[in-house]
């Protein structure tokens, strides 16, 4: 069985600002406690293609698991929660101004397989002031048979965890877009 | 009861210095640069170059090492590469 639901925001602020904040959701101090399932975030690759101006970057985010049901819990020998690490896939290109941001965890991909793609864009209403953005998530639990009965149970939760996520996501993005914001003024009024 | 920065803090490779360091940097190239249209200069080459070292040392995830290795393997023009690449010859 797979779960897939798609979400769509409106953010408003330019499209440069709101990627700027999806590039530091995870690393931003003000993250660490609503983002606190994310435990580390590393780049591990980034290339920049000098004639498109395309830029690709692969970062891991390691992350905690929802507590897990009793009986995956035995399975898994007593533990309560796991660790995943995940890989996050990033192409900006600044001509079109297009970012898109794909997720999937790399562990545990015997027992569950979660991909998410995000797409931000300048909003076709208000292209320099608002910018649209949309994502889509896919949860699958694979069938194990030791784990099969309670398998939906895993899916659920994890769904529902990651729609609260995405929502904590957003809601962090907006707050660093909004000190971004605060800090062009600042340096703006500086020059003048 | 969630006071549990501490136990988050285990989690912390021993390139976190260099990993600070380099998306601070990236982060501030990419709002005043980059996503306002001057890509033509790739930014914080040093600090990423420090940093990669450092991954390349200490990270053991053999899942997350493949991503690392992959920008290696698109970038070598030399003859590094110990790939079965077998019909290397035919190219010629």
């Amino acid at each position: 069985m797979v779960r897939a639901y798609t979400q769509e925001h409106v953010y408003h602020h330019p499209w440069d600002r709101v990627t700027s904040a999806a590039f530091r959701k995870f690393t931003d101090p003000s993250a660490s406690t609503s983002l606190s399932h994310v435990l580390d975030v590393h780049t591990l690759s980034r290339s920049l293609n000098p004639s498109t101006g395309r830029l690709r970057t692969v970062r891991s985010i390691t992350v905690h698991s929802p507590s897990l049901p009793f009986l995956l819990r035995r399975a898994l020998g007593g533990r309560d929660s796991l660790t995943i690490n995940c890989v996050e896939t990033t192409v900006v290109d600044p001509v079109g101004r297009s970012m898109e941001v794909s997720v999937s965890n790399v562990g545990l991909r015997g027992l569950i397989e979660v991909e998410e793609r995000s797409f931000y864009g300048p909003h076709p209403d208000d292209p320099g002031r608002r910018t649209a953005f949309r994502q889509e998530t896919r949860i699958r639990c694979k069938p194990l048979s030791a784990i099969a009965a309670i398998a939906g149970k895993v899916e659920s939760r994890c769904a529902e965890r990651f729609l609260q996520n995405s929502q904590k996501g957003r809601e962090v993005v907006e707050r660093i877009c909004g000190y971004l914001e605060a800090e062009s003024t600042r340096s703006k009024s500086a020059i003048s | 009861m969630t006071r549990k920065s501490a136990g988050k803090k285990s989690y912390t490779s021993p390139c976190a210095d260099v990993r600070d360091a380099y998306h601070d940097c990236f982060n501030r190239w990419y709002s005043e640069k980059f996503s306002k249209g001057q890509w033509d200069k790739e930014g914080c080459v040093s600090e990423w170059e420090k940093y990669r070292a450092c991954l390349f040392q200490n990270l053991e995830d053999k899942n997350l090492r493949r991503y690392l290795e992959d920008e290696t393997s698109s970038h070598t023009d030399t003859n590094t590469a110990n790939k079965s690449v077998d019909g290397e010859d035919t190219t010629k």
